[in-house]
């Protein structure tokens, strides 16, 4: 379509230019006959003679005009040039007078451009400091101060040299008290409560007879997820509630709260325990189930004794105890000889002694089985580290130590467990012995001794 | 005085290198010394006069030779035999034990290692040197005990079983 429209235009443009070519003949030929055409020519002739003249003076006198504005141009050219070398000229004295007045400055400035120097340094430095010291806790948005003073380009002002000075005044008197405050801290629930703080120096916050935390970075006081031991904890409160003038003992965190941090990470003994896993979990019920048989039988072997010493002291009244059960076969064995009776009397005593005896052994099994469960655990947790090892490689020892101190928490439990039932264990055997002692050996001269003096 | 208030510096210093399970090993020692001299006070200076009165009333029977003198006699050596290994069951467990806590201590050592490692990861040394310190302390201290132990236990089971005998010579059938 476009271009059926551009061959339209030139083929108008090229009738139209035709037309005009076809025009100008017509018009000249006016001239009817040859002569008329003749008189014309001549006629045009004298014109154009005419003409061509004047446009040649026109020529002429356009030369003399030019020449004169070349000259004017020349003119205007050299007058820039001369004016460029002057700016020039200027541009270096000024540039020269700009170098002597900045030496000019510096000499003038002298030992206070140092001292300035100084200052910005130092308050960069104090900017930090401030910022993770825990006297902000207290004072909030002293370190932004600093900061500005610190990036500052241009001089400080005498009222801003005097806030640095009060700065560092304010840190080291505020770093050897201990004051009271209170403040917004935030509990472990991220819940926000107002509670007095109690500030010791620099080193360490408490409140509510707690460690707390400074965070630097939100500005805020923060209660410890974990806090450490308890007997460090409880002189916190002592010292929060103590009478002025009273003197108190308290933990204080000399690193500025770096210990404390280090403590919220450490293990309680519950999560150690939940580290031994399911084998842990065995020890534990294999402690309990031995230790529950041990105070069992060495409840019913005291009874036991107490029932036998009892019945040592009224031979011919036989009750229903182990000793009074062998007196009994005695007495209704009547006058058998000698030796029937050292028989009745041996069946009988072997009859008691199991009953005494039983379950002791077990204490001992139990005793020996914990330690070797112990050594199970961590054989399995060293396999579990090793595999580890295999996944993520040795690169990081914080993954291997992890899987190994868990392995070795089973050996702990294993020991734990084994101690106390080895004790109890040689307490109940001691029980035991003597009351067998007293059944298997003396109970015959017991009885030996009642039939002699009944004899006689 | 001084010198007293130095000695137990010295020893809270130790007792904290080697950390809590060093108190139990103490503890152990302590129960199996005190038990064993027990023992000794007992066979040296007690057991003498009780056995010096067995053999008089065994003297004084008219009747040394039929079944129930026998049955008596064993009967009155079974309770001095008693009287004399009292606790010594105790005193070997203790001394079982001591070896077994200086294991313990070992191990809650290593653990201690081990959670500085997880925590801090093995760039310093330092940190890791005190859970050694606690791993290796309790156990020097847990085979000195067993060691001192096992000795004079072995010494005085000894000299219960002479003594046993002895009172069992003594009891002749006249």
């Amino acid at each position: 379509m476009k271009k059926l429209i551009t061959t339209a235009v030139v083929a108008a443009a090229m009738t139209f230019s035709a037309s005009t070519l076809a025009a100008e003949p017509a018009a000249q030929s006016a001239a009817q006959t040859l002569d008329q055409l003749l008189s014309q020519i001549k006629a045009d002739r004298q014109s154009d003679a005419r003409l061509n003249k004047k446009r040649e003076a026109e020529f002429v006198s356009e030369r003399a005009d030019k020449q004169a504005l070349l000259k004017s141009a020349k003119s205007a050219l050299a007058g820039e040039k001369q004016r460029g070398v002057d700016l020039q000229k200027s541009f270096t004295d000024n540039d020269q007078e700009i170098d002597r007045l900045s030496r000019d400055l510096a000499t003038a400035t002298g030992d206070l451009g140092e001292m300035f120097g100084v200052v910005r340094q130092v308050s960069g430095d104090m900017s930090g400091q401030l910022a993770t010291s825990l006297v902000s806790s207290q004072y909030p948005g002293r370190d932004e101060v600093m900061m500005k003073l610190g990036m500052a380009k241009e001089l400080p002002t005498i009222k801003e040299l005097e806030e640095l000075w009060y700065s560092l005044q304010t840190e080291m008197t505020q770093s050897g008290k201990v004051v009271k405050f209170t403040a917004d801290v935030t509990d472990s629930s991220g819940e926000v409560k107002a509670m007095e703080v109690t500030r010791v120096g620099s080193f360490t916050l408490m409140g509510n007879g707690e460690f707390l935390n400074f965070n630097p970075n939100t500005g805020t006081i923060l209660q410890l997820p974990k806090q450490p031991e308890g007997y460090k904890v409880a002189t916190v409160g002592k010292f929060q509630g103590a009478a002025p003038g009273e003197t108190t003992q308290v933990f204080i965190d000399p690193s500025r709260g770096g210990l404390l941090q280090v403590y919220t990470q450490k293990a309680t003994l519950e999560e150690q325990f939940e580290a031994g896993g399911i084998v842990g979990k065995i020890i534990a019920g294999l402690l309990a189930f031995g230790l529950l048989i041990s105070v069992w039988k060495l409840l019913t072997l005291t009874a036991e004794s107490a029932k036998i010493r009892a019945q040592m002291k009224k031979l011919d009244n036989p009750g229903n105890n182990s000793l009074g059960r062998i007196l009994k076969v005695y007495k209704e064995a009547g006058d058998v000889d000698v030796e029937t009776l050292e028989l009745k009397l041996d069946e009988a005593i072997l009859q008691e002694t199991p009953k005494i005896e039983s379950g002791i052994n077990l204490i001992k099994v139990l005793a020996a089985i914990a330690p070797m469960l112990g050594l199970l655990g961590t054989v399995t947790g060293m396999i579990a580290t090793f595999q580890d090892i295999t996944l993520f490689g040795t690169g990081d020892p914080k993954i291997m130590a992890g899987g190994i101190s868990m392995a070795l928490v089973t050996t702990v439990l294993g020991l734990v467990a084994a101690l106390p039932l080895i004790l109890m264990h040689a307490f109940v055997a001691g029980r035991a012995k003597s009351v067998t002692d007293v059944l298997d050996k003396q109970s015959t001269g017991i009885v030996a001794s009642h039939a002699e003096q009944r004899g006689k | 005085m001084l010198y007293l208030v130095e000695l137990w510096e010295s020893v809270r210093d130790f007792m904290a290198t080697g950390g809590d399970v060093l108190w139990l090993v103490a503890g152990a020692l302590f129960l199996m010394w005190v038990l064993m001299l027990e023992r000794y006070f007992f066979v040296s200076f007690v057991f003498p006069s009780v056995r010096k009165e067995i053999i008089a009333k065994w003297d004084a029977r008219e009747d040394s030779t039929s079944w129930y003198a026998h049955r008596i006699r064993e009967a009155w050596i079974s309770q001095a035999q008693e009287q004399l290994n009292a606790r010594m069951g105790l005193i070997n467990a203790l001394v079982a034990i001591c070896p077994m806590l200086g294991l313990l201590g070992t191990v809650t050592g290593m653990i201690a290692v081990f959670d500085v490692m997880a925590i801090q990861g093995t760039g310093n040394p330092r940190l890791m040197a005190g859970g050694i310190s606690m791993a290796t302390i309790p156990t020097m201290s847990g085979m000195v005990a067993a060691l001192s132990g096992v000795f004079f236990s072995t010494r005085l089971k000894a000299r219960l079983k002479l003594s046993a005998e002895q009172l069992v010579d003594n009891l002749p059938h006249h």
